[in-house]
Order: C-alpha cells, then sequence, then structure tokens
C-alpha cells in the first residue's frame, strides 16, 4: 500500500532551546520514513498553509487573532510548557494545512495510508487556548474537514498524554468518536473514565486510563475490550490517528514501557477499524526520545503499509488490566447516568 | 501568600495552596509531590497561619487548567488567590498570561494580588 506524507517544511524557527519539542524530532521521524525505502509508494502532498476558514471549523477567531499578534510580535512563553516565536504562527498553520493536504492526496487516490509529519503538535490546543507544546489543533482541524464532507470520523489517540483539546472540540459532536489511552495520573489532568462526551454527543467519549508501568499488552486489551464495541456501534468513516510516541518505554516524558513492536499491532489495530483501506491518516503528536521516535515510526508505518520491517520484541506483564476492568464499569456507568438524565429532562 | 494567610481568619477558613505540574516539570523535576514546601510554611509561621489549616496540592496541568477546577471536588473551593508576578506579555493582550484568563472563565470569585514594586 503506499504511503502519503506531507511535503516537509522547514520547521527550525519554531524552537526554544532546550526545549524538548524541537526540530531535530521532524528529522528523527523523516528518516524513519526514508528508512522504509517506499520508492514509487511513497506519495508527497504539497505542502500548504490551513486557511483561516478552516481552521475556525475548530478554533476561537479571537484565539487564532491573539496568536497570530503575539508571534508577530515576537513571540514568547505562553505557558510553563508552551512558547512561541515569530516563525511559529506560520509554522503551525503549515502544521495544519499538512494533514489537510495529506487528507485530500488520500481522498484523490482513495486509497493509500497518511502521515501527518509536522510540529508543533496539536492535541492539547483548546478551541480557545494553547498548552501543552500545542498551538493549534492539526487532528481536529483535519477532522473537521472531513465532517464537512458527511464523513464520521473516529479520532484515536494514543499519545501517552490525554488529548484534551480534542477532546474539548468535539465533546458535543455525534460526528466524531475520540477514543484516548493515555497514562494517569499525568499532565493534563483530565481523561477519566467518567468522561464520555456531552448532551448531544453521550457515549462519543471513550477514556482508557492506564497506570504508569503499563505495557502493550494491556493497552490492546483495552482498546479490544473497551473501545472496539463503541467503534463497531459508531460505524466510522475515517480513522484518524493521534500517533504520540511518548508511550515508548524510553521516552523520559512519561512511564508507559511500550516498545516499537506495540506500536506496530496498534497500527494493525487501527488499521481494523477503518471501513476498508484508504481511510487511516496517523498525525504526529508526542515523542521525544529522538531513537525510540525513529524506531516506533518505522515500525508502525512498516506495519500499515505491510513493509517488513524490524522491531523491538512486543511489552508484556505491566499493571492495569484491574484498572481497564474498572475503566469499563465507570464508562457506563457516566453514560448510563447520561442516558438516564436524558430520559428524564425529555418525560412529558 | 501573605495577603492570604492575612485575610484566612477565621476558624474555619482553610488555605489550599494549588501547584500546577506541567510537561515540563514532570520531565525535569524528582522533587516529591505530597511534601510541602519548606518556604510556604516558613511562611505561614511569619504570618501567625495555623499550619493545620494550611494544605499543599499539587494537580497536573497547564496553570490557568488547574486553577479553573479548583472549583469542583475535591478542593470545592470558595474563593481564588491569584498572584501576579506581572509575567504577562503585553497589557490587553490575553495570550500568556494566567491571571487574565482565569479571571475570564472562572466560575468562582477570583482575587489578583499584584507582586510588590521591585527597585529598578
Amino acid at each position: 500500500m503506499v504511503l502519503i506524507v506531507n511535503e516537509f517544511y522547514d520547521d527550525a524557527g519554531h524552537e526554544d532551546p532546550g526545549h524538548p519539542e524541537r526540530p531535530s524530532r521532524t528529522s528523527a521521524v523523516r528518516s524513519a520514513v526514508a528508512d522504509l525505502h517506499l520508492g514509487d509508494d511513497l506519495i508527497v502532498a504539497p505542502a500548504r498553509e490551513a486557511s483561516r476558514a478552516e481552521l475556525l471549523a475548530v478554533h476561537e477567531g479571537s484565539y487564532l487573532d491573539e496568536l497570530g499578534a503575539f508571534c508577530y510580535d515576537g513571540g514568547g512563553d505562553i505557558d510553563q510548557d508552551t512558547y512561541a516565536t515569530y516563525d511559529s504562527w506560520s509554522i503551525a498553520k503549515n502544521a495544519a494545512g499538512a494533514g489537510l493536504a495529506v487528507l485530500e492526496e488520500m481522498r484523490s487516490r482513495n486509497d493509500g495510508v497518511g502521515f501527518v509529519a509536522t510540529r508543533p503538535p496539536g492535541h492539547h490546543a483548546l478551541s480557545d487556548r494553547a498548552m501543552g507544546f500545542c498551538l493549534l489543533n492539526n487532528v481536529a482541524v483535519a477532522a473537521a474537514s472531513l465532517l464537512a464532507l458527511g464523513e464520521r470520523v473516529l479520532v484515536l489517540d494514543w499519545d501517552v498524554h490525554h488529548g484534551n483539546g480534542t477532546q474539548q472540540i468535539f465533546w458535543n459532536n455525534p460526528d466524531v468518536l475520540y477514543v484516548s489511552t493515555h497514562q494517569s495520573p499525568l499532565f493534563p489532568g483530565t481523561g477519566f473514565a467518567g468522561e464520555v462526551g456531552g448532551w448531544s454527543a453521550i457515549d462519543r467519549t471513550v477514556n482508557i486510563p492506564l497506570p504508569s508501568g503499563a505495557t502493550g499488552d494491556a493497552l490492546q486489551r483495552a482498546l479490544e475490550n473497551v473501545a472496539s464495541p463503541v467503534i463497531d456501534d459508531f460505524a466510522p468513516t475515517w480513522v484518524l490517528i493521534s500517533a504520540g510516541f511518548d508511550a515508548h518505554r524510553a521516552d523520559p516524558m512519561a512511564e508507559l514501557q511500550l516498545t516499537s513492536g506495540d506500536f506496530s499491532e496498534l497500527a494493525l489495530l487501527a488499521a481494523s477499524f477503518a471501513p476498508r483501506s484508504g481511510r487511516v491518516a496517523m498525525f504526529l503528536e508526542g515523542g521525544y526520545d529522538l531513537d525510540a521516535l525513529r524506531a516506533s515510526v518505522h515500525a508502525t508505518l512498516g506495519a500499515a503499509v505491510g513493509a517488513t520491517v524490524v522491531a523491538e520484541p512486543r511489552s508484556n506483564g505491566g499493571p492495569g488490566a484491574e484498572q481497564v476492568a474498572r475503566v469499563q464499569q465507570e464508562r457506563q456507568a457516566a453514560v448510563d447516568a447520561l442516558h438516564s438524565l436524558e430520559a428524564t429532562e425529555s418525560a412529558p | 501568600m501573605r495577603w492570604t494567610f492575612h485575610e484566612a481568619r477565621q476558624p474555619q477558613d482553610d488555605v489550599i495552596v494549588v501547584h500546577a505540574a506541567g510537561l515540563l516539570e514532570h520531565l525535569r523535576s524528582s522533587l516529591p509531590r505530597d511534601v510541602t514546601p519548606p518556604r510556604l510554611l516558613t511562611l505561614a509561621r511569619e504570618c501567625n497561619f495555623d499550619e493545620l489549616h494550611l494544605r499543599w496540592f499539587v494537580d497536573d496541568g497547564d496553570a490557568c487548567s488547574v486553577l479553573l477546577r479548583v472549583v469542583a471536588p475535591p478542593l470545592n473551593a470558595d474563593l481564588l488567590v491569584l498572584g501576579s508576578r506581572g509575567h504577562g506579555t503585553r497589557p490587553g493582550l490575553l495570550l500568556g498570561s494566567t491571571s487574565l484568563e482565569v479571571v475570564q472563565h472562572a466560575t468562582l470569585p477570583v482575587v489578583v494580588v499584584p507582586s510588590p514594586p521591585t527597585r529598578t
């Protein structure tokens, strides 16, 4: 199968010396793609910026104005984690546009696996606020473009941190199913099992918090047992993946214990959620150990396109099984409670 | 902090000092989260504030999100006191100013206490 990636856009101007969200991340990811040696099966979607109208589908205009002005004025620290520079506004718009370009190429070919290798990442960005290294919510912008075409979108987020921004943006949208596996407790302090969606989208959010030390088997079982039935009911027409690789055991940002081999399995599982080939696109989120990032992206994309790659053995034996069982119960209780309230409110 | 310790004088008043642990803090800090910083205890003593009514609470998240959550369980705060460090980017612009962002979205009373003027 062909791999469709975004054309490289120079992101060196978005850098804060010593900050882990750095330009060398993109280089590591791009070398992982090159090492697949896909030849003519590697398609490059031309770089472009997301337009204001495309960004307004998920972000408030006042926030876009503020962010643009902040960067134009030279940038600085937005919060204790998040920075912007003079170049960040343009780079962030290109990061959001890269996802749109990859989806456009996939739709025109009606085939392929999409991979959007950009930074800054996006899944923490709220509709009206930057946070967690994220300025614009790239995967949400892409999902919104598909919603405008009448599609039903599964956003599967396997970054080690909960994608609070994506959850917030689609909280009340019944045409988006947001599924997240993440370490908890951990930044950003959201993503509990009882968060199952807003009034208009009950059961359209699935949060699977995992304990520190959890291994790939727990994460895979959680997706199969907790998320799969909800995904089957939702019947997505597209699968967009917030593909963070900071759940790798070597990553310094968290304590999950996944290996590159686990990410291969996740790629295959994610593909099984799509209605057919040509409907899965991955968006780079976190991943801060460059060697682990390179190996994980290589293994993930290799599995996704059916290439032969060498990956680390899958991890297993860590904690998390009992917690996953509790997640299932808490989720169901929250969904039942919301449905019960809904029935009460609509009663004559 | 001094303003808060001096205002919280009713017997039922508790002061909870909330610390937002961001992404970078997780990366760089090895400090235990549940230990009240000694300098905070010292300050309470200086202000004659009963340490039994002082609590240190660390929550994961950016400062704005963490502060907006204090109204909800488990803290159920009645009043939020913010120390304004004056590090906001520019007057009138929201981005980069935790105080302005919190005041705009908070659902409980908020007091913003400016830091003392510094000599230039």
